[in-house]
């Protein structure tokens, strides 16, 4: 094949593959960065950074989180080379791996009332984001790279490099304080009877 | 209702956040399905979890890239692609 066949082919399995995850890259890349600008350059940069690659990528892996990876990467790289400390990595290197109790206490909250979870339902999209913002770092990145974007225990793990046992902790511990945010905001808001939630912790 | 004796309520509930991942290491999926659905007390504990990731996944549907940054990402590696095989031999 010639030079000019291998790119065309190169380009599209590249667009094939890569170009359909922008938006979960942009999202991604929104949370990092905080701020719409910067996540768009963080995008381009991760994209142009992937086509370069894209031989290195190695097929059935997934590609979403090897994007997340490189988007990562430039991210921390940018960040080193602006001298601004890395409380990521820090935080990141951080090991908890206890799960929190089985039983959630929202369950026994909602028992007679809405048992299976229909308020959820009534709770616009806009809250809910708003809610998994507001969610500490650590469990807000394992509640939307597990529950948004599909990534597995595994490639959350790889992609934060922290074991797959601090990844449960911390998606199980934030879906308990999400889940307990919209149950008040749901009372609030009359979707369901009020009811007293024991607040998990952690 | 009397519970699937392979595995008991406690079990089940403890496994509900991996069953729903597709995670589950120790216990096969089935064993767990089918305890949900024969236990009336645990079910709703199912059906709860899974009210909530779908209100989840429905929320991260609408949040999408600006059309103007893909277009930019679209026409930055067509640009590459271009002159990919010059740019190959220079370096």
């Amino acid at each position: 094949m010639t030079d000019v066949s291998t790119e065309r082919e190169s380009k599209r399995g590249f667009n094939e593959e890569a170009l359909p995850h922008l938006d979960a890259v942009y999202r991604f890349a929104l949370r990092l960065s905080e701020s719409p600008d910067h996540a768009a350059d963080l995008v381009q940069e991760t994209f142009l950074r992937a086509y370069r690659s894209w031989e290195q990528y190695t097929r059935g892996t997934r590609v979403k989180s090897w994007l997340f990876t490189i988007c990562r990467n430039v991210y921390l790289r940018g960040r080193e080379r602006s001298q601004r400390h890395d409380e990521l990595v820090e935080k990141h290197s951080e090991r908890d791996d206890t799960l929190p109790d089985p039983v959630n206490p929202i369950w026994a909250t909602v028992d007679t009332v809405d048992p299976e979870g229909a308020f959820f339902d009534s709770i616009v999209d806009g809250k809910i984001l708003d809610a998994i913002d507001a969610l500490p770092e650590e469990h807000r990145e394992a509640v939307r790279l597990s529950d948004l974007e599909g990534l597995t225990y595994q490639e959350v793990a790889d992609l934060l490099d922290v074991p797959v046992g601090t990844v449960k902790s911390r998606l199980f511990r934030g879906r308990r304080r999400l889940q307990a945010a919209l149950y008040e905001y749901a009372i609030e808001r009359g979707y369901v009877p009020a009811g007293s939630v024991s607040s998990e912790g952690g | 209702m009397a519970c699937d004796d392979a595995i008991s309520c406690r079990e089940a509930v403890a496994m509900v956040q991996e069953f729903l991942d597709g995670e589950l290491s120790e216990v096969p999926a089935e064993q767990v399905r089918a305890h949900f659905e024969a236990c009336s007390r645990c079910y709703p504990h199912l059906r709860f979890e899974r009210s909530f990731r779908e209100a989840l996944i429905r929320a991260g549907r609408g949040e999408s890239a600006p059309a103007e940054l893909k277009r930019r990402v679209e026409d930055l590696i067509s640009g590459v692609a271009a002159d990919g095989s010059s740019e190959g031999e220079r370096s």
